[in-house]
């Protein structure tokens, strides 16, 4: 049982040295069955209630053991990633191969380097959120960075170089603000093992203050966000469906595991915190708005529901905990549905302008469609995303109690993530045509990824999944941090 | 292997080498290859008195890509090269076995003074009004260096004894703001010397500083102004470097904004000072913040040594591989798991370990403000697939730098590294 779960880590590993070797489809087809199996390995894991732990190898102190492991926590991170990897590498072979064209490359040889990287890529966020020691999690968070940045350095839009550029700076500024915060940890603790951590229970406020900027720069918060909105929109658009849905949240990620080891910071610093991230999530909210851009409004639109993990983060507690799992995941879903609409898009037609769309449901139902199910994860309506507004408002009220002064915020940003929602949708889809366009035959590629995961995210929400992953995940987190009651 | 099999015959293995590479230079003037030859056996012969495998099998890893490297260079001394070459990989292998602080100061002369010829080199002439500036500089670093050491081992002065040991440790590397000559000897000289003088010869400078500082017990003040200018060669460095064009300038700049890196280690040594060795002055380090220092320092030499070697037989040879550009370039700005990353990661614990966060800090906003000109710096020196030899000597030292993916392989430099004797006697 227990190493099963390194076999289903391994398996996308191997498979990002193998597929390279094969034409673009074959290559797209492996990559998608790789991450098959870690997902319905973990799923395997979850509905057992099975906890995992492989030890890979001892490091000198203070580092510490090597290991990776599964709980309910890692695993509706590891579904996310697993989900949306497989069906971004469908969706890319025409996709690429629109774009390997546009930029006057040879498609067939180019797509061999970009599967590799992107095949990295997907591993390294696998693996973080599976790595048990924080200096195993700090290299493969830094591998997701570089190969982010190499696929937007190589293959993006606009001024690519210069973004990626961008990205990589801030990013790198983020990683390693949090590795001298898990410097200090070792230093204190004399280990950068989770499972000993979680024996000792204490971070130092300077351990936890460089990881939390870290992480707010990765994350991102407001201020620091700026790198995001370029680096998601002139992102190739694969690039974007990983980066917006999965990247960004796993700053949340890494903020939890610390947390579950000692809350003390986010206990203290509450309020200002709290303030910090509604602040985040209601600047971006309305910045959607503004955006003539579609993925340029998609980014400001991750910065807002990054807002609700932050929340959910200082909000803490048992519940808390779950909203920051289960929004990552609604997040995931609905937002890598949204992004490759929006490449769907730009691939069928060449659009980016909001201004100049409208109308396109008669031309692109399936993409339309699509978007209503991305819009609707994020706004929390009948998909996964109900499960994670609960919980982080329950979580609220548990933290606050009734104060109308933290909680209608957090009403408000919900509400908020809907109106914007459905501002879009009828923005791009619904109205009169702004542009003389014609209805085109659409690939299967590029929409049927999409209901893929779009079914997923309502499946999430009702039984069988719903059960074993709420109570799965609540006796987990209970069990870490002890208390509450559901 | 080394000196735990055969540690009677260390003295030994050491002399005969040095007989191999006389005799080798003096026959190489009739027959070339064997000043390769003997070069390479006296490196077999260090690496088997080395203290340390992971430390001996490094250095001798370095010392003979810069023998490889040296072949591209067809010069007027062909044959003595490789034996100076080997004269400092021996030198350097030794270092760590050497107790005394003589033996230790005569390291330090036997890895500069080779550097003097070798600056010089190039196809068909010798480049001596460079080689004058070098060695005017050099000359003045080894004598401030030797000053500060026989003032600090004779009792005198603490203060002005370190002092004078940091400058001319300073000078001889390329600290800030005695890093004036780099720059200009790197942009003027051939490209293969540098590689040499960029990588090999930086190694001895500050294990010995480090050695003989670990004996002591400093002021912290001294640390402190250790620490700034630590600080101030990272930021001189790299602004230098992300404003120069030319890419000899450019990688000048980076062996400054390096040697800064490394020099937080000796800022950490003196922090430690001579509470991690014991009476006696030799010892261990092992488990102690100075260990993590020396790992630290050591890995992230290996990595600049490597690194440098891979661009400047690039820019030799007009360009090289894109994608090893591009791992070297990552190596340099820290990414893990790649080799640069763990030099930076055990310098970083070390200085959280002694307290100095913002020095931890510092490093860690100069590895981003590096990010612009080592991407450039790897675009613009990178071409397609080809197979020259200078094209080797850059796939040869990527597979070093990569070689720290396994995990395993890290944690075998650290324990063996980590226990290598500090102090002098």
């Amino acid at each position: 049982m227990i190493e099963l779960l390194l076999l289903f880590l391994l398996v996308p590993l191997v498979v990002t040295f193998v597929a390279p070797l094969l034409p673009p489809r074959a290559a797209s087809y492996l990559t998608a069955l790789a991450f098959a199996v870690p997902f319905f390995g973990v799923l395997y894991l979850l509905f057992g209630g099975v906890t995992a732990d492989v030890t890979l190898m001892r490091f000198p102190a203070p580092v510490g053991r090597l290991y990776v492991f599964s709980d309910a926590i890692t695993a509706v991170f590891s579904l996310s990633i697993c989900a949306v990897s497989a069906m971004v590498a469908l969706y890319a072979i025409p996709y690429m191969e629109h774009r390997f064209k546009e930029m006057g490359l040879d498609p067939r040889k180019e797509f061999r380097k970009y599967i590799f990287i992107y095949d990295l890529y997907a591993v390294s966020m696998l693996w973080i959120v599976h790595s048990g020691n924080l200096l195993l999690l700090y290299v493969f968070l830094e591998i997701m960075l570089i190969t982010a940045f190499l696929l937007i350095y190589l293959y993006g839009y606009g001024n690519r170089q210069w973004v990626g550029l961008l990205y990589f700076i801030w990013c790198l500024i983020a990683g390693v603000l949090t590795l001298v915060g898990f410097l200090v940890i070792a230093s204190e603790s004399g280990t950068l093992a989770l499972d000993e951590l979680m024996h000792l229970h204490k971070i130092s406020t300077v351990a936890w203050a460089f990881i939390f900027f870290g992480m707010v720069i990765e994350l991102p918060g407001l201020g620091p966000h700026i790198w995001l909105p370029w680096a998601h929109a002139e992102a190739p658009t694969p690039v974007s469906a990983l980066l917006s849905p999965l990247t960004v949240g796993l700053a949340g990620y890494v903020m939890l595991r610390i947390s579950l080891v000692d809350p003390s910071f986010f206990v203290v610093y509450r309020t200002p915190i709290f303030a910090y991230a509604a602040l985040t999530s209601i600047y971006a909210g309305f910045a959607v708005f503004m955006q003539k851009d579609f993925k340029r409004l998609l980014a400001y639109s991750t910065i807002s529901q990054m807002g609700y993990i932050l929340i959910a983060l200082c909000v803490g507690g048992v519940f808390g905990t779950m909203g920051v799992a289960i929004q990552y995941m609604s997040h995931a879903f609905g937002k890598s549905i949204l992004f490759m609409c929006a490449g769907g898009l730009i691939a069928l037609y060449g659009l980016r302008d909001v201004e100049r769309m409208g109308g396109l449901h008669d031309y692109v139902p399936e993409l339309s469609n699509a978007a209503v199910i991305g819009f609707m994860n994020l706004a929390g309506i009948l998909t996964v995303g109900m499960l994670g507004e609960l919980f982080i408002l329950r979580g609220a009220v548990e933290a606050f109690g009734l104060n109308l002064a933290y909680i209608l915020p957090i009403v408000f940003i919900f509400i908020l993530s809907g109106w914007y929602g459905f501002y879009t949708i009828r923005k791009v889809f619904y109205g009169r045509p702004r542009s003389e366009l014609k209805s085109k035959s659409i690939s299967g590629y590029l929409y049927v990824p999409l209901f893929v995961i779009g079914v997923l995210s309502v499946l999430f929400l009702f039984p069988p999944l719903s059960s074993s992953l709420v109570g799965n995940l609540y006796e987990c987190v209970r069990y870490l941090i002890g208390g509450g009651a559901l | 292997m080394c000196a735990c099999v055969l540690p009677t015959f260390v003295t030994e293995l050491t002399l005969a080498a040095l007989v191999i590479l006389t005799l080798g230079a003096a026959f190489s003037y009739k027959w070339r290859g064997v000043g390769f030859a003997s070069a390479v056996i006296a490196l077999i012969l260090g690496l088997l008195a080395a203290k340390s495998d992971a430390y001996g099998v490094l250095v001798f890893a370095v010392a003979l890509i810069n023998l490889i490297s040296l072949v591209a260079l067809d010069n007027r001394i062909k044959g003595v090269d490789y034996c100076l070459v080997g004269l400092m990989g021996l030198a350097t292998l030794t270092v760590f076995t050497v107790q005394s602080l003589s033996l230790v100061l005569a390291a330090l002369v036997l890895v500069s003074v080779p550097t003097y010829v070798l600056v010089m080199l190039r196809e068909g002439g010798a480049n001596t009004e460079i080689g004058l500036k070098y060695i005017v500089f050099m000359v003045f670093a080894t004598v401030l260096f030797f000053i500060g050491a026989v003032m600090l081992a004779a009792g005198g002065d603490p203060v002005l004894g370190y002092v004078l040991l940091i400058l001319g440790l300073s000078l001889e590397v390329g600290v800030a703001p005695l890093h004036e000559w780099v720059p200009d000897v790197f942009a003027a000289a051939d490209p293969i010397p540098i590689s040499v003088i960029a990588s090999l010869a930086k190694i001895v400078p500050f294990v010995a500083a480090l050695r003989i500082i670990t004996s002591f017990s400093f002021d912290e003040r001294l640390v402190l102004f250790t620490a700034a200018l630590a600080a101030f060669s990272m930021f001189a460095g790299n602004i230098g470097a992300l404003t120069a064009r030319e890419h000899a300038r450019v990688l000048a700049y980076s062996t400054v904004a390096n040697m800064g890196y490394v020099l937080a280690c000796v800022a950490c040594g003196a922090a430690c000072g001579a509470a991690a060795t014991p009476a006696g002055g030799v010892g261990g380090a092992s488990g102690s913040e100075l260990a993590l220092a020396l790992v630290g320092g050591l890995l992230l030499l290996f990595a600049n040594s490597f690194g440098k070697i891979g661009f400047f037989n690039a820019i030799k040879g007009e360009g090289s591989f894109s994608p090893f550009m591009f791992i070297l370039a990552f190596s340099f700005i820290g990414v893990p798991p790649l080799l640069g990353f763990w030099g930076k990661f055990y310098i970083l614990l070390s200085l959280v370990g002694v307290g100095y966060l913002w020095l931890a800090a510092v490093l860690v906003l100069n590895s981003a403000i590096s990010i612009p000109y080592y991407v450039r710096l790897a675009r613009e020196l990178g071409v397609g697939w080809r197979l020259r030899l200078t094209d080797v000597v850059v796939f040869i030292v990527t597979m070093f730098t990569l070689a720290t993916v396994a995990l395993p392989l890290v944690e075998w430099l650290v324990k063996s590294m980590g226990v290598l004797s500090l102090g002098v006697m």
